[in-house]
């Protein structure tokens, strides 16, 4: 497959899913160009050379924002697009678009200040979740179970200098069972799901949780599917609770790890996502 | 062959790539492959505030 046709491969550091990725594309004869994202520039001129298409993996969400944005800029498509980026990479306006289109997700609700944060959370009850809009693998997340709680992490919180954390989101805490729903969505495409196990309340597979794969049910494929598109599509990781009123969409990950779900399900994830590039790429 | 640059640990190239990130097998430390011929590590970049999926 050359013809003048390559993948770009724009990534922060090389983990399993890099990897994986890069040996899939080499087995399926893809001319593949890394990107690294510490050693880009990017002008306002469109450069003479570009890949057809890029695959962002960075891990760094402003490196992401940026980059999509310029290869947007020059005519390049990415996976995923610039928006997609955008909305999933941010909870606050993930959780206004899930909410937007119907999908279950849960109650949130949002403080621009640490001042303004307890009212938030005595609107939300306790326990509450405390996230910081940017960021995953649970970094920074806290459980308050009461008033002297939540006063001790706003505290906390104040006292850090980033804007970032003075916008406090604060979730319900969802009495779910020992686990949640992983799930992976390419395109149109369900392709893999797993539970993942924690006996703590935090289940990222970053923090140790154990996972076992998921029966694909019809609900769990049209939930996943239609929170895919809602945030606008590509190849996002869906992640969902079991609550008492029924599945809920908590996150949506628009640049997902797949090292477990792959291991815990068979299936070849980065076999999937590149060939969904290169058809981006193509089209 | 190399050292791990935390532990001075000998650390084996295998089938690494370049930029690929990996625990040192004796102390735990990430570490960043710099290059493959000559095989080289260094300290892996640390987690930022914004990383994540």
């Amino acid at each position: 497959m050359s013809n003048g046709f390559s993948l770009g491969v724009f990534y922060t550091i090389i983990r399993p899913e890099e990897k994986a990725i890069l040996a899939a594309a080499e087995a399926r004869g893809v001319a593949v160009e890394r990107i690294d994202d510490g050693e880009t520039t990017f002008g306002l001129e469109r450069p003479a050379h570009l890949p057809s298409v890029v695959l962002n993996r960075s891990v760094s969400h402003t490196r992401s924002l940026y980059a999509t944005r310029y290869y947007a800029h020059y005519g390049v498509p990415t996976v995923n697009d610039p928006e997609v980026v955008e909305l999933a990479g941010d909870k606050i306006r993930s959780s206004i678009r899930l909410h937007e289109r119907g999908i279950p997700t849960p109650r949130t609700v949002v403080a621009l200040s640490p001042e303004a944060a307890m009212r938030a959370i005595e609107e939300i009850g306790y326990p509450a979740v405390l996230k910081p809009a940017i960021g995953s693998w649970g970094r920074l997340m806290a459980k308050v179970s009461t008033a002297e709680e939540a006063e001790q992490i706003l505290e906390h919180k104040a006292a850090l200098t980033s804007p970032l954390h003075s916008v406090i989101y604060v979730q319900e805490f969802v009495p779910k069972p020992d686990r949640d729903l992983r799930v992976l969505v390419v395109g149109d495409e369900v392709v893999a799901a797993m539970y993942r196990h924690s006996a703590g309340w935090r289940t990222n597979a970053a923090r140790g949780a154990t996972t076992e794969p998921t029966p694909l049910t019809p609900e769990l494929t049209d939930l996943s599917l239609r929170a895919a598109r809602a945030v606008g599509g590509g190849v996002l990781a869906v992640d969902l609770m079991e609550s008492p009123q029924g599945l809920t969409v908590h996150e949506v990950n628009p640049t997902p790890e797949f090292k477990a779900l792959a291991a815990a399900t068979g299936v070849d994830v980065a076999g999937k996502i590149v060939e969904y590039a290169v058809g981006v790429g193509r089209r | 062959m190399t050292e791990c640059p935390e532990c001075a640990a000998s650390v084996e190239s295998h089938d690494k790539i370049l930029g690929e990130v990996f625990p040192c097998p004796d102390c735990g430390s990430e570490l960043e492959v710099l290059g493959t011929e000559p095989f080289a590590v260094q300290p892996a970049p640390k987690e930022a505030e914004d990383w994540g999926e």
